[in-house]
């Protein structure tokens, strides 16, 4: 007993049709409902109706889906899909193949005639709305998975895509699982194939900005710290953060090897890479799920391709070689050298700055070269070997200004940056006014060498003058023999405690350094303890200003004492000239007066003026000693007790070293 | 969902009998798949899915009707199963979830293949609702019990095992019923894969890939490996990694045994080994059926996992000789580095507490390693040094965790004393690497601080009391009977014995034996766990039978020291104000100074001297440490012997120092004296 308008054959081929987004006769997309419905009009009973309207739910999906694949291949050409984006609706496709097959199938099937009650022996291969509905199971599963994953993907392309559709793939439906891992292999494999070329080629094959890692236009030097950088945006879940930065770097050395070193050699450490992996360096290969294969290619082409860096800096460009000659020269550790460069460089940079010509001082530089032992150095590492002249104010003495500079070429200049090479700047001209004033001390000792001064015989002077110079002269020692224990152990702490330590533990990393970020750190650690222990760090800046203080005083004290022994040794000659008249005086008594005097006054003054005159000159470099002498305990007692202060243990060490018999701690009163 | 009025249609009463059955099967057709038909309506109760009523028009021939309604509950059964599926199936609700969703609807898609099957035999004719009746019966009584199941499962909530579960423990009570606990087991087979898989990644792996947060064990992250190392309280070990609630029954027995084979591997990834337990195709955990297979690889992987992690730190790692090298220098194995470092570093230990240079008497630790046997030794450069604030007693009181009878410690608190010297808080402390922490922890290193303490000043008092017996060894060759020397070195010569005993006793008493029983245990042991549980056992075991815990006796033992100490400080005033000197001493030089410092600050031995008889002002003082030394020591002798039931090794000790159960001895006491 039917009382349907419409046969359920007709009402069948409709919902096939509606299923592959058509209207049909009877059911047609409402777009109030959101949906395929049949319509109003059409009298079917109730239950037809519901069945109807649920079987279409196939149809409005499948709409979303396919308005998804031709959207983003309608947009292909001109904007950004992405192979991923490309690979994803590839694989979608296909999968919309299978439903097209089904369709297919059920179209054949819904040309039988649902039997009826009159006629028997129809065939069962029929199609009704129940039916169907069993038909339709299936591939109503896959199809709304593939709308969320639709809807979810609208926005997001390359890795983050990848990431998003690996999220839905954690369901515990064999059925879904299985249907997601075959589809995160198709949308993955770009994406795979991206890491592969990267980490075997150092190729970054990504027109559309999908991958992890961003190339930036960088200069050439500056290509391993900035050149490339993680997207953390791209970077799916599936690739953990330490694995993505190992890609990074092993791409990024390939590519630091082809553009800073012009070397070819990391092709066969590539290929030994992959070899070891087990697969070739063609396309393909790697797939989702084979995370595992994954880490493993990478595991062995960074370790290769890391290795054959630090082989190339080691050996082609001789890295360790070339710290080793920024220490010496740089860092003063080439004694002959610098003693050669301070005798014959002294001179000139007394002179104020703007006199003094660069290039003088870079023929200075190299007779100093060939005059040390120096010169039998590599003549690649003396040709980098340069003055630099600093920019200067008014007043600057060559002292001021001049340095040494390395240039460190490519691809040494990674690692030897500008900012680096200020900082060895810094240290140098350290380094190189504690010599100067070391250099300084040691005139001093050799003009006031204590048997020079106590072979001239002052026999005819006065004893109370005699008495006066001999006090003056011990003064000037005992003040000297100060002076000369804090440079001396200071320079020795410099040296032994911070230069030769650093170096040593420097080596040490060098040779257990895997790649070149560990180099790179390694240096920076050597450079930074260099600079933390020997003052120049921002912590101990009072310490450093204090320290400057000390040396000038030092310098000034310097001169105090050539005066006087200037003076001591005219007074000798003017003892000896007062009984040798004939003398050529002219030259005498520029120092003991303050306007010369014509020649014979002293002959006239006699002995008496003569006595006199030394008394009052001894005097007053007593006094000035004395109170060079007085400024310079107090300043350096500040300096002492500045250096328990410090958080360097080694600072500890100075102090200890400097005072030693505990002088300095037993003059300073008690604080508890 | 009304777009369909019945008011259009005729009642069904308007029909025959016959054609009502034809329309009435037609509309249970569809009401088995959860649609309305013409004259069967389904009725919500409005914000409740679960209450679904199925109603028939009442027009209907009443003997149909009946014939209706006993289908209904197959129908309800089928919507609730279909919206628990649909349900279920969201991402969100976990993997167990997901998985029982499918297998829900693989049943279901049975069901409707039943339903399309009966429609069939309906087009030609040939069913009735008799028939149909019939035909459902085999699905009515599973489909029931599942959606009792479905029911509990939805309103609570469940996720994860515990939907495993409910249906373990349904298939359990209805085992009656042989079709249903067959399907409901099928079902929990279905619904644990996804779980076992997240078991096998953790088994097989130490891998938690738990994107819904089901599985059974939780990891903390915020507990940092390196924080065994510093911190005394450190839980890393116990609470890195702990079991949750909602563990699935079938593998509640297992839940240990899985965290430890998990944890195991996990110790060795953080050493940077890629541990994986080999996968046979047998030992997949696929399923777990009534065989018990999936215990056996449990088992498996957990023999596996726990032998290579003992065999890594064993042999790469090298415990033993860790352990051994600790032992050298905590329990003073190897004497001659001490003797040494405590000969350089007499000075700077001498001085107070917050003058004492820590980096001073480090490089003067240094140096005596690099200067003794210990140079030897591979590991000596992990040996550091620390001055602790507190004496030892005081540090013993702050440690919770040690059960020191409380009721002693607290009554009388314990003065400090005023100021404590680098003798009593010197202390060393070991730099231990990641994997070995986890049986070198901060808390057994400070064990091991606290017997080294002990140790190191029993050694310091040794020394002094040696002292003290070089400076009466000088006037031996004078005629001293009957003067207060004699006297005198007869009390040093007791301190000495007391000392001297203490020290065999604790070292070849207690120590030795204790760690020989405790390497020869670590030979035998199988898994961590028990190499942990081993070592703590012997340092508690040390602890207690170096009286550490025994607040009351170490007291005691702590006085006899300190009057041990003042004797010895005592001892040099003592002599020389006992005898005389002729004439004054000569101003002494350099030299002279050394060998009379070296020995004890004799005066010059070609001097003759004189004794001093009878002066009190000597002897008093003597006579004054005796009366408290051996008060003291007599003392102990009850203490020892009633706390001896409880802890026998006080036996031994007593015996040592007091010669207890040793008639032959007489015990040092005042009468053997007294003819002075």
């Amino acid at each position: 007993k039917e009382e349907n308008e419409v046969a359920e054959e007709v009402l069948v081929r409709d919902v096939l049709y509606a299923c592959q987004g058509i209207d049909g006769k009877y059911v047609k997309f409402d777009k109030n409902v959101d949906g395929y419905v049949l319509n109003d009009s059409t009298k079917v009973p109730r239950a037809t109706r519901i069945m109807v309207r649920k079987l279409c739910e196939l149809g409005l999906l499948f709409r979303k889906v396919k308005g998804y694949i031709s959207e983003s291949m309608d947009r292909f050409p001109a904007e950004d899909v992405g192979t991923v984006g490309q690979a994803f609706c590839a694989a979608l496709q296909d999968e919309l193949s299978e439903y097209y097959k089904l369709l297919a199938v059920l179209e054949s099937q819904s040309v039988n005639p649902i039997p009826s009650f009159s006629e028997s022996g129809s065939s069962g291969n029929y199609l009704s709305l129940r039916r169907l509905s069993v038909w339709f199971a299936e591939p109503m599963v896959k199809m709304r998975l593939m709308a969320v994953l639709v809807d979810k993907c609208r926005v997001l392309r390359g890795g983050a895509m990848a990431g998003a559709i690996h999220l839905h793939a954690q369901h515990g439906d064999p059925l879904v699982h299985e249907f997601m891992k075959r589809l995160l292999r198709r949308v993955c494999s770009p994406l795979f194939e991206m890491v592969r070329s990267w980490v075997l080629e150092g190729e970054l094959e990504d027109i559309f900005a999908e991958f992890f890692i961003l190339a930036q236009p960088v200069k050439v030097e500056s290509l391993w710290r900035e050149g490339y950088r993680l997207h953390a945006g791209m970077l799916p879940s599936f690739i953990s953060q330490s694995l993505a930065q190992r890609i990074l770097r092993t791409g990024k050395s390939i590519n630091f090897l082809r553009v800073c070193c012009e070397d070819r050699g990391w092709a066969d450490a590539a290929m030994e890479a992959a070899a070891a992996a087990g697969m070739t360096t063609g396309r393909g290969g790697l797939g989702y799920g084979e995370t595992d294969a994954l880490e493993t290619l990478v595991m062995e082409a960074a370790k290769r391709i890391d290795k054959h860096l630090l082989d190339v800096m080691y050996k082609q460009y001789k890295f360790k070689e070339h710290c080793l000659a920024i220490k010496r020269y740089l860092l003063l550790g080439q004694g002959d050298f610098v003693q050669y460069l301070m005798d014959i460089v002294g001179p000139e940079l007394s002179e104020p700055a703007n006199t003094i010509s660069s290039f003088k001082l870079a023929g200075l530089l190299e007779s100093a070269v060939r005059s040390s032992n120096a010169q039998y150095d590599d003549r690649d590492v003396l040709d980098r070997l340069r003055v630099k002249m600093m920019p200067h104010g008014t007043g600057d003495r060559g002292w001021d200004v001049f340095s040494l500079d390395y240039d460190a070429r490519v691809p040494l200049d990674t690692v030897f940056t500008e900012s680096v090479m200020a900082r060895y700047l810094r240290i140098f001209n350290f380094l190189w006014k504690l010599r100067r004033v070391e250099h300084a001390l040691i005139g001093a000792w050799k003009a006031m060498k204590p048997n020079c001064i106590a072979s001239l015989s002052f026999t005819k002077l006065q004893g109370a003058v005699k008495l006066q110079l001999l006090s003056t002269l011990r003064r000037c020692q005992v003040l000297w023999d100060e002076m000369n224990h804090f440079v001396s152990n200071l320079q020795y702490y410099i040296m032994f405690e911070v230069l030769e330590v650093s170096w040593s533990d420097f080596s040490n990393e060098m040779d257990v350094a895997k790649d070149l970020d560990d180099l790179l750190a390694a240096h920076e650690k050597y450079l930074h303890s260099i600079v933390e222990k020997s003052l120049l760090g921002e912590r101990s800046q009072p310490l450093y200003k204090t320290l400057f203080v000390l040396f000038d005083l030092i310098l000034r004290f310097r001169s105090h004492a050539d005066r006087l022994c200037e003076g001591i040794y005219e007074l000798q000659a003017r003892t000896v000239g007062s009984s040798l008249p004939s003398q050529d005086k002219t030259k005498l008594g520029r120092h003991l007066n303050e306007k010369p005097s014509e020649p014979g006054s002293w002959v006239s003054d006699g002995r008496k003026a003569l006595t006199q005159r030394a008394s009052e000159f001894l005097r007053n470099m007593g006094q000035d000693l004395d109170a060079i002498s007085k400024e310079y305990s107090s300043v350096l007692e500040g300096f002492i007790s500045q250096l328990p202060v410090q958080q360097h243990i080694d600072l500890k060490f100075l102090l200890f070293r400097l005072d030693f018999t505990e002088f300095y701690s037993r003059l300073r009163p008690v604080v508890s | 969902a009304d777009s369909f009025s019945p008011g259009l249609e005729k009642a069904i009463g308007c029909y025959d009998a016959p054609v009502q059955e034809l329309i009435v099967i037609d509309d249970l057709l569809s009401a088995l798949v959860g649609i309305e038909g013409r004259y069967i309506s389904i009725k919500r109760v409005h914000g409740n899915d679960d209450d679904v009523t199925f109603q028939v028009d009442a027009s209907m021939d009443l003997a149909l009707q009946e014939l209706a309604k006993r289908i209904f509950p197959l129908c309800k059964s089928f919507l609730l199963i279909h919206q628990f599926v649909e349900s279920r199936s969201q991402f969100k609700n976990g993997l167990v979830n997901h998985a029982f969703a499918a297998a829900l609807r693989a049943l279901l898609l049975d069901y409707q293949a039943m339903v399309a099957q009966l429609e069939h035999q309906f087009l030609l004719g040939r069913l009735s609702i008799q028939g149909l009746w019939f035909y459902c019966q085999p699905m009515m009584g599973s489909m029931q019990a599942l959606s009792t199941v479905i029911h509990k499962a939805s309103t609570s909530n469940f996720v994860g095992s515990a939907v495993l579960n409910l249906l373990q423990s349904h298939a359990k009570a209805v085992a009656g019923d042989n079709a249903v606990r067959l399907l409901l087991e099928k079902m929990t087979q279905c619904a644990s894969s996804a779980y076992l898989g997240i078991l096998e990644r953790w088994v097989y792996e130490g891998v938690i890939d738990d994107p819904y947060g089901e599985f059974f064990i939780a990891e903390n992250k915020s507990l940092q490996k390196e924080s065994l190392t510093q911190d005394h309280d450190a839980k890393y070990w116990g609470q890195r990694y702990s079991l949750k609630d909602g563990i699935p029954s079938f593998l509640a027995n297992a839940a240990g045994t899985i965290l430890t084979t998990g944890k195991y591997l996990n110790v060795m990834r953080e050493c940077g080994h890629n541990v994986q337990v080999p996968v046979s195709e047998n030992s997949k955990l696929m399923s777990f059926s009534t065989n018990h297979h999936y215990l056996e690889c449990i088992k498996a992987a957990y023999d596996f996992a726990s032998g290579e992690l003992l065999n890594l730190i064993k042999d790469k790692y090298d415990l033993v000789g860790k352990l051994r090298s600790i032992k050298h220098y905590f329990l003073l194995d190897q004497g001659d580095f001490l003797v040494h470092f405590m000969d350089i570093a007499r000075e700077e230990l001498a001085k107070r507490l917050d003058e004492i240079s820590v980096e001073k008497l480090q490089s003067l630790l240094d140096l005596a390693l690099r200067t003794t046997a210990a140079a030897a030794d591979p590991c000596h450069e992990d040996l550091t040094c620390c001055v602790e604030r507190a004496s030892l007693l005081k540090k013993l009181g702050t440690l919770k965790d040690l059960d020191i009878s409380r009721t002693v410690s607290d009554s009388n608190d314990l003065e400090e004393p005023v100021s404590l010297n680098g003798l009593e808080t010197f202390s060393l402390s070991y730099k231990v690497q990641w994997p070995l922490s986890i049986v070198i922890s901060r808390k057994s290193l400070t064990k091991y601080q606290l017997i080294f303490r002990f140790l190191f000043h029993c050694k310091h008092v040794n020394r002094q009391l040696c002292g003290a017996w070089q400076v009466h060894q000088g006037v031996r060759a004078l005629n001293t009977r009957g003067t207060s020397i004699s006297r005198s070195s007869l009390l040093c010569r007791s301190m000495l014995k007391f000392i001297n005993s203490l020290l065999h006793y604790l070292t070849f008493e207690v120590l030795e034996p204790n760690w020989h029983v405790m390497h020869n245990r670590l030979q035998t042991a199988k898994s961590i766990d028990e190499v942990i549980q081993f070592h703590d056992f012997f340092l508690e075991k040390c602890l207690r039978e170096c009286l550490l815990l025994l607040p009351e006796l170490l007291k005691k033992v702590e006085k006899l020291k300190s009057l041990c100490l003042q004797y010895a400080a005592a001892t040099q005033w003592l002599i020389s104000s006992s005898t005389v000197i002729p004439k004054p001493e000569a101003p002494s030089d350099g030299s002279r100074g050394f060998e009379k410092f070296k020995q004890g600050k004799l005066r010059d031995p070609s001097q003759p001297l004189k004794l001093i008889t009878g002066n009190a002002s000597v002897t008093d003082p003597i006579l004054k440490f005796e009366r408290e030394f051996n008060a003291e020591l007599q003392s102990l002798g009850p203490i020892l012997s009633n706390r001896s039931q409880a802890e026998p090794y006080l036996t031994h000790l007593a015996q040592w120092i007091l010669g207890v159960g040793n008639e032959q001895q007489v015990p040092i006491s005042v009468p053997f004296y007294s003819d002075l």
